[in-house]
Formats: C-alpha cells, sequence, structure tokens
C-alpha cells in the first residue's frame, strides 16, 4: 500500500480537484448535526465531525429510489443509468466505511447481486478520515474503528499533516492528479500515525463485549428483556434508518391515473415497523412490539454473524444517539449477557 | 443588428472587475458583476448571461472552483460558457494541477493579468458576439 502525507493546509486545493471523479459529498452542518451533502464553499467541510445523521447508505441505496419507469409510448427504460453516476464520499469515518462493506457482502457478494447497489458503488470513490471517538461510539469493539478495505485513500491525522493510505487503482489516480499537495512521510510521521492511532484505540469510553454473544442469545431468546424493551420501543424505524447496515426494502409500482404510465420504486422498510411481516390474509408474523425489536437484535448480532462471518453492526452510536425511547444497543447486550440490571434505556458506558 | 450578449464578471477585486467591465462594454457586451461567488451564482440563475468571467481566490481561495461546480450541476447554466481568470498560480504555488489535467470543468482559463486582447477574442468565439457589434450597445448593470 502506498502511503504519502498532506499538509492540512492543501487539504481545500485537494478537494476542489476531486470532482474530476465524480459528485463530491462530505460532511456538512445540518442545524446542530452533521449530513453528508455536496459542499457549496470549502469553509462547509466539517472534518471533525462526531458521527452524520444517516451513513453513507443513503447514496447507495437511496431512501426513495425509482428503478425503472415504463408508458405506452416510451415503453420500458431502466434507470439504471442513473444509479451510475460518478460519486466522491469524502471524509468518511472507518466504521462507515465497514458499514458499506458489510452491504457489499448483501448486495455484491450475495446470492442476489443488485445491479442499482452496484453501479452506485462501482461509480463511487470513497475517501476516508479518522475521528476521535465520542461516548456513543462503540466502534472498536465491533472491530470498526479501522479500515483495511473498501476505501480509495484514507486520511489519517498526524498534526499539521495527513498521512494517506492509498486503497485502490483509482485513489492512485487521485494521487497522480493530486500528486503535487502531497509529499514523501518520514518515520517520525509513522511514529506519529502509530501514537495517536493507539490514542484513539484506547478513547473509546464505551466498550461492549461480543464474546459467545450469538450462543448467549441463543439461550435468551424467551428473555424478559425483550419484553421490558418492546414496552419502550416506540417502532419509528428510526434506529433501521440511521443504521449504516439495515437494508431492508419494499417495492411499490406507483402507477398513474389511466393505469398505463408508472414507475417502479423501492424505499427503504424497517423490521420495527408494525407493517414488516404482514402478510396476505392479515396474518402478521411480528405483531407485537418485542417480537420486532428482538428480531432486529437476533438479525444483527447472530444471524449475520452465522452467514456473514461477523455482526452487521459497526458501533457507530447513531441508533443509540436517535432513539426517542432512549434504547441503547450497548445496554441491551449487557443485559442479556447479564451484566447489568434495571433501566436498560440508559446509556451509561462501561469500561 | 443581432441583440448584445451578456457577460457577467464574479470577482472580489473592484478594479477588475471595472477595467475588464469597460473593456467588456467598449466591445458591445452588456456587463454585469458580483463580488463574490454566492452573489455570482445568484445573478446567473437569475438573468442567464452568455458567458461568465470568474476569479477563484474570492472570500475563500477556493471559491471560484465550488461556485463553478455549482454552475455545472444547475440545469440553466451547465453549458454557459466560463472563462476562470485568477492569480492561483502564482499566488499559490504550492497548488500545481494544470488546468489542462482536465479536472476544471470551464470552458478556458487564464492567469490574471490577463491579456485584455485575448480575453476579448475568446469572448467572441465562445459568445458568437461579432465584432460589429458597437460600443453602444454595451451597457452596465451591477448586483
Amino acid at each position: 500500500m502506498k502511503i504519502l502525507k498532506m499538509p492540512k493546509q492543501n487539504l481545500d486545493f485537494f478537494v476542489s480537484v476531486l470532482p474530476a471523479f465524480g459528485e463530491v459529498y462530505a460532511p456538512v452542518r445540518r442545524g446542530k448535526s452533521y449530513a453528508f451533502d455536496r459542499p457549496s464553499r470549502w469553509s462547509d467541510v466539517v472534518m471533525n465531525y462526531p458521527r452524520t445523521i444517516l451513513p453513507p447508505k443513503k447514496l447507495m441505496l437511496p431512501p426513495r429510489e425509482p428503478t425503472f419507469v415504463f408508458d405506452p409510448k416510451g415503453g420500458y427504460r431502466d434507470l439504471l443509468v442513473e444509479a451510475s453516476k460518478p460519486m466522491v464520499m469524502f471524509g468518511v469515518h472507518a466504521y462507515d466505511i465497514w458499514g458499506l462493506n458489510i452491504l457489499d457482502r448483501v448486495f455484491v457478494q450475495g446470492k442476489y447481486p443488485d445491479p442499482y447497489y452496484i453501479a452506485r458503488r462501482r461509480a463511487t470513490t470513497i475517501i476516508g478520515i479518522d475521528y476521535d471517538p465520542d461516548d456513543k461510539h462503540f466502534a472498536a469493539s465491533m472491530n470498526a474503528d479501522f479500515a483495511d478495505t473498501g476505501f480509495d485513500l484514507f486520511l489519517s491525522d498526524i498534526g499539521d499533516e495527513y498521512l494517506v493510505l492509498v486503497g485502490t487503482s483509482r485513489g492512485d489516480d487521485i494521487v497522480v492528479m493530486s500528486g503535487c499537495l502531497m509529499e514523501q512521510p518520514a518515520e517520525a510521521d509513522f511514529a506519529e500515525y502509530k501514537r495517536r492511532s493507539g490514542r484513539r484505540r484506547a478513547a473509546y469510553k464505551t466498550r461492549v463485549e461480543l464474546g459467545e454473544l450469538p450462543e448467549i442469545l441463543e439461550m435468551e431468546y424467551h428473555s424478559e428483556v425483550w419484553e421490558e424493551m418492546g414496552a419502550k420501543c416506540l417502532s419509528c424505524g428510526s434506529c433501521s434508518a440511521v443504521c449504516p447496515t439495515c437494508y431492508c426494502f419494499d417495492v411499490n409500482d406507483e402507477v398513474e391515473l389511466g393505469g398505463r404510465a408508472g414507475q417502479r420504486v423501492r424505499s427503504w422498510d424497517s423490521c420495527l415497523f408494525k407493517t414488516h411481516a404482514l402478510v396476505a390474509g392479515g396474518e402478521n408474523f411480528r405483531g407485537e412490539s418485542a417480537s420486532r425489536i428482538k428480531f432486529r437484535f437476533y438479525h444483527k448480532q447472530r444471524g449475520f454473524v452465522a452467514e456473514y462471518g461477523r455482526p452487521s453492526c459497526v458501533g457507530c452510536g447513531r441508533c443509540t444517539e436517535i432513539c426517542p425511547a432512549g434504547i441503547s444497543i450497548v445496554t441491551v447486550i449487557e443485559k442479556i449477557r447479564g451484566e447489568r440490571h434495571g433501566n436498560a434505556s440508559s446509556v451509561t458506558a462501561t469500561a | 443588428m443581432s441583440e448584445p450578449k451578456k457577460v457577467l464578471i464574479i470577482d472580489d477585486d473592484p478594479d477588475f472587475v471595472s477595467a475588464i467591465g469597460m473593456l467588456f462594454e467598449s466591445a458591445g457586451y452588456v456587463v454585469q458583476s458580483a463580488a463574490s461567488g454566492r452573489e455570482g451564482l445568484q445573478l446567473a440563475k437569475m438573468t442567464q448571461p452568455d458567458l461568465i468571467l470568474l476569479d477563484v481566490m474570492m472570500t475563500e481561495r477556493t471559491e471560484g472552483f465550488f461556485v463553478l461546480q455549482e454552475m455545472r450541476r444547475s440545469p440553466t447554466l451547465s453549458r454557459t460558457p466560463v472563462i476562470v481568470i485568477s492569480s492561483i498560480y502564482t499566488e499559490e504555488p504550492v497548488f500545481r494541477v494544470s488546468p489542462e489535467a482536465g479536472w476544471l470543468p470551464a470552458n478556458l482559463f487564464l492567469a490574471k493579468p490577463v491579456d485584455p486582447a485575448r480575453l476579448l477574442e475568446e469572448a467572441r468565439r465562445l459568445t458568437g458576439q461579432s465584432e460589429t457589434v458597437g460600443a453602444q450597445a454595451g451597457g452596465r448593470e451591477r448586483l
């Protein structure tokens, strides 16, 4: 892997060149939070954000996506080409890169490859950046606090400069174009990188033990924790909307009046919605809130481990932050493990 | 006689705007100007100029690059000819990514100080404004 360094003062020039590789999305302020959006000037870009409201998933698997249109005159027109427009995602944290890598396992390497997702993923350049964890991040526990694949370039703060890891040939193309903004790193830069990465790893205040969790979940299938959580959960689906790896979607044909023209649209769904497991005839396989929240935990922490070898949670902390009922994934796991008693909605960190 | 073409100058240097504005007015263009990227973008969307002369280093040193991106995204400005006129390569020697490398979606890059004859020639080429349009046709509109 090629490693370079770039003075921080060159970053605005660097980002100015990126549109050559696609439309640039970067973390920008959105009220009191942050969102991946198109910056209208360099000062819009926030380099030290804790997390964005929605993960990069929103650009790879849009919340609402027309996949094809049909009408009597034009016939059928696939919108795949719309999904192939080049994009650059600048400033993506490691856990969100992991989120995309996990979605890849489902939509690229899975049994049913998704052409729309694949088109977007191939057309998208990912430029990662490191971050200082806050009290809601637990990515270190989920082995998602660093990324060794899934990015084209990765920037690591080493003081007045960023160490630039080149992950792909496309990343190398960016380096070739903007190479004058970068320099060769010295031994002291590597030492500083190691010092800071160790400090960041140690800075996680929230940790969760994953050892034997799939087995413990198996044992606790009938635990009263699920009833307790079900009583709190509002079934709003906010946790799945902000999750970097939740990928359930629904498909509808939207037909114009007259019934001859329309479009097929897929839109995000959530296993927390009461209608998620509702089938024809009115049967609902998960009609109770407790069964739905349990399903979500089992899919992420057990089912995904069995199928893909790791939990699909990346420890970004978004679901904890967004939940209007104050349900924290960390405290739920601790309760299931028998490490915590009492109110499971507390977000108190454990060492 | 054909309608005079509109040129929008987006530059925070009033002396440059004044000098280049007079040059274009004397060549028969209607000149508009804006002193920042944001104002320029707003004016361009409202008045749909035939040519935009865009500075880079304004409130921020890369402001013009971002403005240009937004113009290229705009359905009404995506095809409007843009000449980027900047001293960025002399004032910021660390920035050596040549506009020839194809990353800058402008029709042309000219370094400041700009040669007026060359600028007018390129403007005529990009707008189709004929040399015979009289100076009387030109004028000034300022945001």
